[in-house]
Parts: structure tokens; sequence; C-alpha cells
């Protein structure tokens, strides 16, 4: 039987969904291989089953969190997909700013009619099987992902950083130029893409591992004479969220 | 143009490549350890020492490192006991009995059993270890003249643990091995001792320490504290074997995931004299 | 003693020839800075680049390559290996990385000889460039004697001589292989050197020696004794508390040739490629095992492992030095831990 799969959105730019579309070639062989049963539909119907929901964007109002609750009931499998799901991603940036501001300034003076809540990944609010970081979503991982499920096989994210990849493409590290990139904390899996195009790495897919951040603080004050926070600021985009919630 | 070119269309075989084999049995030995019977394609033994290993491949999942735990003096076919841990040996798990896996091997550097003839053998197993030494306990049985006393002390955690059931029970019945088996947990049923596995020690006869070659496998907390009492009894180092393991992806002594140290424990190893690990700090513990 | 004399010139035209027969990797400028770069032809390449930021292994060991394929049907499993044998020249290779080739040459070989690396290893025909001085600060190829080789390549080229109006160099040439002979006395190409060429090979030895500037005051040889007393040394983890583990210093090193397998199965599941990828010992999991265990769990232990295998164990076990010097880890290392400061510490730790 064809595993039933399900891709639904919440507050986010809706990238990541639009990543999958971007599969052109394999996206007919995905279509054969699996049924889409929902692709962002009403919350009307009851009876959903589905094996894999992938849901991108960040809990970031009453609803949305009122909905990936329902689509946890639904699924199977609940996969996180993209920076704004995982890490929360661009919607945190408002955690660091006033409420009223922030809301009087994306909504006007309708502010009082769209209740917002601090942005959340969806993590924070239910349990998630598997997350496709990225901003976007690393579409040949979620490739990767679909043929592991048809396999049966488990998905694990990649554990090196995003150097492992510039090494194996031969691209010129950043630090020659006197950049300074996320590559060596974040986690690779990306290709490199950023510092592909002579963009440092900005940490979209998370960081890789507590030791690597803490040797990035260390680092970064003995040797480059910068504050790790200061960089981090720098770049709150995607990590704000778990940038506070590790030690 | 006058270059000569040695561009015959070379193509040689691939060291990474695996024979299909079928599975000819599986037998359920413990929650997450089963036993697996395998013919080659073709037939023909696997041609192996005890204590060699090969890597089981399922095509599209990968490849894991298993102990043939059968003896070579058992030709038609060969057994490999299985703990289900990760992903690949998960998905063999999920095999049945005419499924196909593919073999690559014999590997690696295992016992040399013609140093162990002529002489008294103390085999100590914990836990998973026995199915590496399940191989040469076997060929010992079937070669029974050409060794002196055998000793082979098993420790399991539990009973139910405890691999290689109907073996035990034959062993227990054996005149040709004095056998004694520990479990740390033991249940209503259990008749046999209990604690650590240096606690049948007790049950050894007086060893003659330079006629004794001794076998130690398990795990490496197990392996200090029965070195301990090895060495105690006076064994030379050079008579103690222990077998190894390490994250393993060649097995052929490329890849560098076994090292451990200087040493590359597919190719140099698993099995290894006491003697030569000493000097390897990250041999044990 | 020189087997040959030639010009820039005429090599150019030599490997323009050879492009008719071989895919061509030199040297290519971008930007500041030189890569090893297919070229359709000669006069692409720079020869007189400084250093190329990565050595050329990835032409003979790539990043990923295929094993075999493999495809499912009725129950079991078919599998066809995969080989390279597209003919290859990679034109301009210094000393060190000539003697990378040859650490890796002996590898595959030995004992179970790999296919896949030989197969193109066989194919491939090297030109090396001799370095007269350091291409950059911080090397120390000199200490290490990776700055001078003398098998591993099929012709090298010392630069004797160049005329200062930006023309000609004029190579002393060396033949490493019949192949490299044929290439040069086939064309009849350049002159056999006369006794100024010889006097002046001569010369050039002599200033090269005095260019290398001493990196290990200690020197080389000393490292495998200092190594083995200095397991417990706190330098480990005092330096590994900056280690990203990244893996930058191994995947840039011309001399690591670690690596994973892994398969890769198409979408209809079915057929696939079990493949190899670059690895790299300082990498979290190198050594971990399912359930978790890590036989090298602490960055410092990593490191370790690393120095020890480059200073040490690789020449103990294939003869052949482990590291040539390029100090291209050093400069890959964005935590600035530099493998010959290391070296020094230990020295002056005794
Ligand atoms: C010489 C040797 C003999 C062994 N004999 C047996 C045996 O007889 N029975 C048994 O059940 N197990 C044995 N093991 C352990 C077995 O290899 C691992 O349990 C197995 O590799 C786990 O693979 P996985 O894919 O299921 O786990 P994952 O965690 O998914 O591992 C992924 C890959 O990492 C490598 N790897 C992970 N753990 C180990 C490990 N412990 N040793 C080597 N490579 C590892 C393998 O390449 C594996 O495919 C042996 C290991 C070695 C080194
Ligand atoms: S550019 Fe960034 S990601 Fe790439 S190697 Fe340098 S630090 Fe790492
Ligand atoms: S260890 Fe460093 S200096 Fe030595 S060969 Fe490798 S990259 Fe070059
Ligand atoms: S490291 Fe030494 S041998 Fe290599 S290019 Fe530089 S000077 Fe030449
Ligand atoms: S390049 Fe530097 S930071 Fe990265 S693993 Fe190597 S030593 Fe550690
Ligand atoms: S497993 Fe690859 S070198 Fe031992």
């Amino acid at each position: 039987m064809r595993p039933r799969i399900a891709i639904f959105s919440l507050t986010s730019c809706e990238g990541c969904s639009l990543a999958i579309l971007e599969l052109e070639d394999q996206l007919l062989s995905i279509l054969d291989a699996v049924e889409i049963v929902n692709f962002r539909e009403g919350m009307t119907e009851r009876s959903w089953d589905i094996d894999i929901g992938f849901v991108d964007g960040a809990v970031s109002t009453p609803e949305d969190k009122r909905e990936v609750e329902h689509f946890r009931e639904c699924c199977t499998k609940l996969v996180a997909i993209g920076a704004c799901a995982c890490l929360g991603g661009l919607n945190t940036l408002k955690n660091y700013q006033d409420e009223d501001e922030y809301r009087a300034y994306v909504y006007g003076d309708c502010a009082k009619y769209f209740p917002t809540t601090p942005a959340q990944p969806i993590s924070a609010v239910v349990n998630v099987d598997h997350e496709l970081p990225g901003c976007p979503m690393v579409k040949e991982e979620f490739l990767k992902f679909v043929t592991f499920a048809l396999a049966g096989r488990t998905f694990k994210l990649p554990e090196d950083p995003v150097c492992v990849e510039c090494k194996k493409k031969g691209i010129l590290c950043l630090y020659e130029k006197g950049i300074i990139c996320l590559g060596p904390i974040t986690r690779g899996g990306c290709n490199a893409i950023c510092p592909s195009y002579g963009a440092k790495c900005e940490g979209c897919r998370g960081i890789v591992a507590e030791d690597a951040l803490k040797a990035a603080g260390v680092n970064l004050r003995e040797q480059y004479d910068v504050d790790l926070a200061d960089v981090l600021a720098d770049v709150r985009m995607f990590g704000a969220y778990q940038e506070k919630t590790l030690p | 143009m006058p270059l000569i070119e040695r561009t015959s269309m070379y193509r040689g075989d691939s060291l990474y490549e695996p024979r299909p084999a079928e599975i000819t049995a599986v037998e359920k030995l413990t929650a997450d350890e089963n036993l697996y019977t395998i013919r080659l394609d073709g037939g023909g033994p696997l041609g192996h020492d005890p204590g060699q290993f090969v890597q089981v491949s399922l095509v599209g999942i990968g490849e894991c490192p298993i102990s043939i735990c059968s003896s070579p003096t058992r030709l038609e076919h060969f057994q490999l006991c299985i703990r289900r841990a990760g992903e690949v040996t998960e998905h063999i798990h999920r095999l049945d009995a005419g499924d196909t896996v593919g073999i690559r091997g014999p590997l690696g550097h295992g016992f040399q059993v013609h140093e162990l003839h002529g002489k008294d053998v103390l085999i100590v197993a914990g836990g998973l270890g026995i199915a590496p030494v399940r191989s040469l306990i076997q060929y010992i049985l079937d070669e029974r003249s050409r060794f002196g006393a055998f000793h082979l002390l098993y420790g399991a955690r539990s009973p139910a643990e405890m691999l290689f059931q109907t073996d035990v029970i034959r062993w227990r019945e054996n005149k040709d091995v004095n056998f004694h088996t520990t479990v740390d947990r033991p249940d209503e049923q259990w008749r046999g001792h209990t604690g650590v596995v240096t606690t049948l020690f007790q049950e050894l006869p007086k060893l003659d320490p330079h006629e004794t070659m001794a076998i130690i496998v398990g795990p490496p907390v197990m392996f200090k504290f029965v070195v301990l009492e090895v060495l105690g009894r006076r064994i030379p180092q050079k008579n103690v074997y222990c077998s190894l393991e390490r994250r393993m992806k060649c097995g052929v002594g490329k890849c560098g995931h076994c090292q451990a140290n200087n040493v590359y424990v597919c190719l140099e190893g698993p099995v290894f004299r006491y003697g030569e690990l000493k000097a390897l700090r990250e041999a044990i513990g | 003693m020189l087997d040959r004399v030639l010009s820039r010139k005429r090599l150019l035209e030599l490997v323009d020839e050879l492009a008719h027969a071989r895919r061509i990797v030199g040297p290519v400028k971008q930007n500041d800075h030189y890569f090893y770069e297919p070229v359709d032809r000669a006069d692409r390449l720079d020869l007189d680049f400084s250093y190329c930021v990565y050595g050329p292994k990835a032409f003979l060991l790539p990043p990923t390559q295929t094993l075999f394929r493999f495809k499912q049907h009725a129950g079991t499993f078919e599998t066809t290996p995969e080989h390279n044998d597209e003919p290859l020249g990679i034109i301009g290779v210094h000393p060190c990385d000539v003697n990378a080739i040859r650490l890796l040459d002996h590898a595959f070989a030995n004992t179970h000889p790999d296919e896949h690396y030989l197969t193109r290893r066989r194919q491939t025909f090297i030109v090396g460039i001799d370095c007269p001085g350091p291409c950059t600060e911080g090397v120390f190829c000199g200490d290490m004697h990776g700055n001078e080789a003398t098998t591993g390549f099929d012709v090298m080229c010392y630069p004797l001589s160049r005329d200062d109006t930006g023309g000609d160099v004029r190579y002393g040439v060396v033949f490493g292989t019949d192949a490299g002979r044929e290439f040069i006395l086939y064309a009849q190409a350049g002159d056999p050197p006369s006794v100024e060429d010889e006097r002046a090979f001569e010369r050039y030895q002599i200033e090269k020696q005095a260019a290398f500037p001493q990196q290990i005051p200690y020197g080389v040889d000393t490292l495998p004794d200092l190594l083995e007393r200095s397991y417990d040394s706190l330098l480990w983890q005092a330096t590994a508390r900056r280690c990203y583990s990244c893996g930058s210093c191994n995947l840039s090193c011309p001399t690591c040739y670690c690596f994973n397998m892994f398969d890769e199965q198409e979408l209809a599941l079915g057929t696939g490629e079990r493949k190899r990828e670059w690895d790299g010992c300082q990498l979290r999991s190198f050594a971990e095992v399912a359930g978790g265990h890590n036989f090298r769990e602490a960055p410092a232990s990593r490191l370790r492992h690393r120095i020890y295998r480059k200073a040490k164990w690789v020449k103990e076990r294939e003869g052949i030095a482990g590291c040539v010097g390029c100090a291209r880890c050093d400069r890959a290392c964005t935590a600035k831990i530099s493998s010959v400061e290391i070296y020094n510490q230990l020295a002056e730790e005794r």
C-alpha cells in the first residue's frame, strides 16, 4: 500500500512546500510511490488518516497551535520541515521585539483582531518525529526522507557540519577572506549552498552539536576577538529559539 | 600520437562487492538475537578461521560486521548470531528463511587453531562474546582429540539472555568439556551460578599455566577482571587471546574506522594476543 | 642527474598533445587562489602557481565515489562494480602532493588491493613541478621532507632558470617512469642536459635547501618518540577545547584517505548504488558504534589520533610519511589549531 502523505503550512512563507514542487524531475516518481491526501486543505474533515504529515511554518498564533495539535492527532509520523517549523525561524525575530510594536507594524489598526503568541518551533507544542531543517528545506533531503520511508529505513540527519561539504566541493573557506562563517557549528546537509555562492553560513539548519557551540565561544573570543553572542545576534533569523534554549 | 597508452579496458574485481547468500534457517535465540544459517550461492564452504567475521549486506540499506559463529569443520553452511542493534541489524531481523543477504569475507585475523592444537584450552565468554567463540568451541568439540583439557565459562545477564540454549544444554551434558554458566540476574528456574563470570573460576581445577591457552571474549568491563584471574594463574600473556570490537566499514584495512591506536582491528584483529594489546592504550577500556 | 631540459613553452605543447588522449587537470587561478581544475587547453594552466588550496586528491579518490551498482530482483540481487579508467593527466603537481599520492598508492595497493582507486591511478599521468622555495608562509614541507619527490611522478620539472622578460622557464626534467620518458622522448622534445645545465641543477638544489626555513627546530625524526611520550599530555585537551570537530583539517589534507560507506537507493527501490565518501577522524561519529558508544568521544582524543597518524603511525605502518608538511590542515582550521605548533609545544613540554 502506498503511504498516505500530507503537507501542511503554519505561519511561514510556504517556501518549503514550494521546494517540494521544485523537485520537478522526481516529483512524478514521488506521486507514483505515495498518495498525497492533503495539501493545505481546510480543517473540516475529521476522519484523516495520514502516515506522514509534513509541516512547515512556526507556531505563531493560537490558531497555529490548534492546527498543529490536530495534525499530530491525524498523522502517524509528524515531520517538521524548514527552519520555521524546526527552529522557529524568521518568525522568532518578533520574540526580540516589543509585542505591541510588531503587531501594530504587521497588522496596523486591525492588530486586536489577530492574536499572536511568541513564535515557537512545532516541537515546542507537539511531539515531532523528524525534522528536515533549512531555509528553505533542502529538497534533496526531503526526497531522501521519502525514499527512506518507502524502504522502511529510519532517516537520520547528517551529523557533520557544513565545512565537510565545503571541502568535498573544494570551495575556498570564507575565513581565508576574513569572513566569520557559522559553518563549523551548523548541521550540514545543505551541500554548503551559501559558501558555494560566497555567502557565509547563517546557521539555518541549526546547531550541529553543543560542544561545537562551546568551541565557537572560546575560539571566536581567543582567536578572533569577536563575541559569539554578537555573531549569533547577527544571524538571529534562524536560530533564535534554539539559541534561547541552549545552555 | 606516439604516446604509449595503457588503456586496456581494465576492470578488476571490487573489494567491496558482496556475494549473494541464502538464509536457510532462522532461529530466535533471545528477544533481540537471532541465529541465521546461511548458504553461499552455489554452495561451498566459506573457508574461515574461528574468530573471523563477515560483512553482512542488505543492498540498499548497508553493511555490518558479524562474527562467524559456526565451525569451519561444518562445510555446507555457516551461522551468524545477530543482535538487533541499529539500522542494518534491524532490517536483517525482518528477514526469513529463503531470503537473500550479501556476504563479504571471511575477513580479519581469527584464532590460529594450530597454535591451540595439543594444548589445554580455557574459554571465558560474556554476553554476545559467546558468538565469536562458538566457532572455536564447535571446532574443538569436532576435533576433540587434538586438544587437552577444555574448560568453558560462560556468563550472561539473565537466563533469558543466554544465547545458544540448545548448545548450552548439550555442552552441560558433554563430558568433553568442563562447562559452567553464570547469570547476573537469575530467575526461579535458574540452577547455575549467580554473579559475574569471574565467580566461575572457582570451578576450575589447577591449571598447567604453560600448557594452557586462555581465550577471553566479552564486553570491555568483563575483560579486565578476567585478565586478572587468568594472569593470576600464571598463564603467560602471549597465551591469552581476546577479540576486539570497533566501528567498521570497509573490513579490509582501508577506511580507518576500526583503528585502535595504530592497529586496524579489521585486519590485524579482531583476535589479538593480550601481549600485543597491552601497548594499545585505546584497546581496553 | 637530469634526464632532459625543456622550455615551459615546449612542455605546454606536449600537454596539449596529451590532451588528445587524456583529461587534463592542473592549477588554475580563481581570484587570488589556485585550484586544480580540468582544462581543455594547456595555456589555461598557471604553472607559476604558489600552491593549490586543495591537493589533486579529489581526482584520484573522489569525495564521493560509486563502488558498485545493485539491482534487486526475484528475491536476490546483482552487483556491477564501477571503475573509472578514463585517462587523466595531472599537470603541475608540487612535490608535497606527489609524496601524498605515493602514500595513497601504497595504502590502496597493500594487503587488499583496492581497484576503485588503483584503476584510476594506473590511468593517471603526473607531471610534477618542483618548488625552489616555500610556496607560502607556514608550510613545513622542508622539515617533513615533503618538498622533495624522488618517485611518484611520471616526469618532474625543476625550474632552473627563467628569463625576466616574462618569457620562458627552462625546466630540468627527471623521468620517473617509462611513460614519462616516452612522453618527452617520443616527441623529441627539449635537449639533453649540458654540463651547464647539470651545474645549474646542483646550484638549484643547494639554494633550495637553504630556502626552506626549519619550522620544527627539534627535528622531525624526533616526532615519533616525542608523541610516544606525549599521550597523556594536557596539551591535547587544552588545544581541543577550541576544536569544532569539523573535519576541515582531514578533508583538506592530501594524505587523509579514510572513508565512509553508504547505500543510495532510487525512489522506485530495487536499484541503487553503494558509495564511499571522504570521512575524517576528527568528526564526532567516526568511531561511534550502534547503541551510541564512541571509542573516541572527547575532541581531545580525536585530535590526538589525527596528529599521531600524521607524525607517527602512518609512517610506522606504511613506511611512508603520513604528513608532507603542506600545512593545508593548519590553514583550513578556522579554530587556528596548527599541527606544527602542536609538535613544537609538545617538544617544549619535555
Ligand atoms: C569484529 C566484529 C564482530 C561482530 N560480531 C557480531 C556478532 O556476531 N553479532 C552481533 O550481533 N554483532 C556483532 N558485532 C557488532 C555489529 O557489527 C553491530 O551491532 C552492527 O554493526 C550494528 O549495525 P547497525 O547498522 O544495525 O547499527 P547502526 O547503529 O545503524 O550502525 C551503522 C553502521 O555503523 C557501523 N557500526 C555500528 N556499530 C558497530 C559495531 N558495534 N561494530 C562495528 N561496526 C559498527 C556499521 O558499519 C553499521 O552498519 C560485531 C562487530 C565487530 C566489529
Ligand atoms: S566557508 Fe564556512 S562552512 Fe565552508 S569551510 Fe569555511 S567555515 Fe566551514
Ligand atoms: S597533516 Fe597537514 S601538513 Fe601534513 S600533509 Fe596533511 S594537510 Fe599537509
Ligand atoms: S608545501 Fe612545500 S612542497 Fe608543497 S607546494 Fe608548498 S613549498 Fe612546495
Ligand atoms: S579543522 Fe580545526 S576545528 Fe576543525 S576538526 Fe580540525 S582541528 Fe578541529
Ligand atoms: S573497517 Fe575499514 S579499516 Fe578496518
